[in-house]
């Protein structure tokens, strides 16, 4: 028998997957949750329990009556000391209610004040926070080129759909026999088309609510939301395939880990994720091509990619290169360090444009 | 009047003092105790005045001004927050116990509390001269023989699920009570629950846990010991497979001892001194999550090696409380 000391934060864990566990299994249901929520009957929730939410019971002790019980039951003397009690109060009766019209008064316009205060803290707070909400949207705006007419950046520079389509195409096989299959930043719908063509069911995620509606009218099913909202929204084990083309290179580091989790949550167990972006490895892509749309966050090269799969518990991660550059150097010259030199340029020029990672989560 | 007056009153005499016991309220059968009156004739500036400390009272003010050496063992007040709305009078008392505490000070010789958490509170009340040491506990009667009665009551229900402490807002019993419900509904439904405790104290807050019982349909699972002999204490604490506190306030925590005595895994809430005194030889809950408190239970009952290493490391905890090493450490705080 193992004497060492309990690992407390690896049992944490255990607990707490635990609950997950019997909340996924339907045993840890609302009956349950309303049992561990019942208030204590016969009267206010406990003071200290009020304490970490004073507000309402701020407001619910405001409206109580105050009652005091002067029947004394102590044998003999109960008597008396009840009729004692009576006189004392009926006397003191008309000080005590100055008192307490006074303090009922304070006691108004002290919750009132804190109540306006939560609503609205004071008009210079108000203020600055409206500037520092405007600042903040134009910095995100303006990191991404938000006024930019994306009508005329499309035509001069979207992607060709026949290329789109014969690069996808080649991942089509990863989905086959699934039954729910999400491609998440779907734009025109090739995926979706393609899975389509080859039987297998799936829907589509992007924030171009525009180009959804045209999607749609071709049949697919389709909704206008930002990637990470979605999947934050997908119940778990509910989907069993995730394809992703040119998303990653969007988001900022920390929310592609993110989305990378709750694809991990939703996903049921051996599901396949594919994402698909373009290849910094290839210097003309890192240095050029890649900032030919400004709305690109930064590049990830692939190695980081692969890494963060394999951190978030992927398994069975693989790396694929495609779209090989059109432009490439002649390696059409006499065998010898010269040719090995420009077929070194040739990779590291013009090596492949996109790289996909290739995932899978944990069988159960 | 808690055992530890009379384990320390052992222990003086034993070392050739005239020590005797005094009390505000004495329980009634007890012995050897005289009321706290007798204390102004009977003491002198030669003597040494032991004050027990746990709530506040109008007599300590008199106390006070006795003159001989003066020590306060401080066991904590509980803030009156807990109390309020559901017990005025415990309120009002606990109020006064907090703002004695700061006017005994300049009174005092010397205030000892009995965790490191109470000479935290101490020095920041103000006290001059502050020592640490635990309550001095007697495992006689607790390693006596077993009540047949309770044992034979509880043979064979598993798994029990137990709490010991006097039923007051602060222990949060409702909680425990809450979260047997989690614990049939979704781990084991034929556990059950004893909450060991006198109740006299807190009439509105005990009838209002018998009507959420009633409430959460859990009459036949949850039992109120009440108050209990030594021997029916041990009964309870060797038929249980499990003690569990959800407590909000704890000054020392002796029943999470008395359960490590009776190798009983300990789980319970961290609050007060509850983590020191448990220290490692217990689960420890870090949020009042009863979900994750019920599944920590659960685990431990499910898994004899993490019960093994538990109850283990409960033995290895105790020999911290030594009685003999903490009379020894008594004595050297007082200068005996």
């Amino acid at each position: 028998m193992n004497d060492g000391p309990v690992d407390l934060v690896a049992l944490q864990a255990e607990i707490r997957e635990r609950v997950q566990r019997k909340r996924a299994a339907g045993v840890y249901d609302d009956d349950v949750r309303a049992a561990l929520e019942m208030p204590l009957p016969g009267g206010r929730a406990l003071f200290s329990d009020e304490l970490g939410d004073p507000l309402p019971a701020l407001q619910d002790v405001l409206a109580e009556e105050a009652t005091y019980d002067a029947t004394s039951h102590r044998r003999l003397v109960g008597g008396a000391i009840t009729v004692g009690r009576r006189v004392v109060i009926g006397l003191v009766r008309w000080w005590i209610a100055a008192i307490t019209d006074r303090q009922e008064r304070i006691n108004q316009l002290l919750a009132r004040a804190v109540i306006d205060l939560r609503d609205a803290p004071s008009p210079q707070f108000d203020e600055r926070l409206a500037r520092l909400e405007r600042d903040w949207w134009r910095w995100r705006e303006d990191e991404v080129a938000g006024s930019l007419e994306s009508t005329f950046f499309a035509a001069r520079f979207s992607g060709d759909e026949s290329v789109i389509r014969r690069q996808s195409k080649s991942f089509v096989d990863l989905f086959r026999g699934r039954t729910r299959v999400l491609d998440l930043g779907s734009g025109r719908g090739t995926f979706l088309e393609l899975l389509r063509d080859e039987g297998i069911a799936g829907y589509g995620v992007d924030p171009d609510a525009k180009m959804n509606e045209e999607v749609r009218s071709r049949g697919f099913d389709v909704q206008t939301a930002d990637g990470l909202t979605h999947l934050r929204s997908v119940a778990d084990d509910s989907i069993d395939g995730l394809f992703s083309r040119h998303v990653a290179e969007h988001v900022l580091p920390g929310e592609l880990i993110a989305m990378l989790r709750e694809c991990r949550r939703a996903l049921a167990p051996g599901s396949p994720v594919v994402f698909i972006t373009p290849n910094p490895a290839t210097l003309t892509v890192g240095a050029h091509t890649f900032w030919l749309d400004p709305q690109h966050r930064r590049p990830i090269p692939p190695e980081l990619f692969h890494f963060y799969l394999e951190v978030e518990g992927y398994e069975r991660v693989e790396t694929r290169t495609s779209e090989p550059s059109e432009t490439r150097l002649s390696e059409d010259v006499p065998a010898g360090p010269v040719r090995e030199n420009v077929k070194l340029l040739n990779a590291t020029l013009f090596g492949d444009r996109d790289y996909a990672v290739i995932g899978w989560t944990p069988h159960a | 009047m808690s055992n530890h007056v009379f384990a320390l009153q052992e222990r003086l005499r034993g070392w050739g003092h005239d020590a005797q016991a005094y009390a505000v309220e004495t329980k009634p059968g007890a012995v050897d105790v005289l009321p706290y009156r007798r204390l102004f004739r009977d003491v002198g500036p030669d003597d040494l005045v032991l004050l027990h400390f746990s709530m506040g009272n109008e007599v300590f003010t008199q106390l006070a001004k006795l003159r001989a050496r003066k020590v306060l063992v401080y066991h904590n007040v509980t803030p009156a927050e807990f109390f309020r709305g559901i017990n005025a009078h415990a309120a009002t008392y606990a109020r006064l116990g907090r703002r004695q505490l700061a006017e005994l000070a300049p009174a005092m010789d010397l205030a000892i509390g009995v965790s490191a958490y109470n000479q935290r509170e101490l020095d920041a009340a103000g006290y001059a001269r502050t020592a640490h040491v635990p309550i001095l506990i007697d495992w006689r009667a607790f390693d006596g023989a077993p009540d047949d009665a309770v044992m034979a009551r509880w043979a064979g229900t598993r798994p029990l699920l137990l709490f010991v402490g006097r039923v007051s807002p602060h222990k949060r019993q409702d909680d425990l009570i809450r979260m047997l419900a989690y614990y049939r509904a979704c781990i084991d439904p034929n556990a059950r629950l004893v909450l060991v405790g006198g109740y006299r104290d807190q009439p509105q807050y005990h009838a209002r846990l018998v009507a959420l019982v009633a409430a959460l349909r859990l009459e036949p699972a949850v039992t109120f010991a009440g108050a209990v002999s030594a021997a029916e204490l041990v009964a309870y604490f060797r038929s249980a497979s499990a003690f569990v506190s959800l407590s909000e306030h704890e000054g020392f925590g002796v029943p999470l001892l008395e359960a490590m005595r009776a190798d009983l895994p300990v789980i319970a809430y961290d609050a007060g001194a509850v983590g020191e005194t448990v220290d490692g030889a217990g689960i420890l809950l870090a949020d009042r999550d009863l979900a994750n408190a019920a599944e920590a239970v659960g685990l431990v009952l499910e898994r004899t090696d993490l019960r093994e290493r538990l109850v283990a490391a409960g033995r290895t905890r105790l020999e911290a409380f030594d009685p003999d090493s903490v009379a020894l450490r008594t004595r050297e705080v007082l200068g005996l």
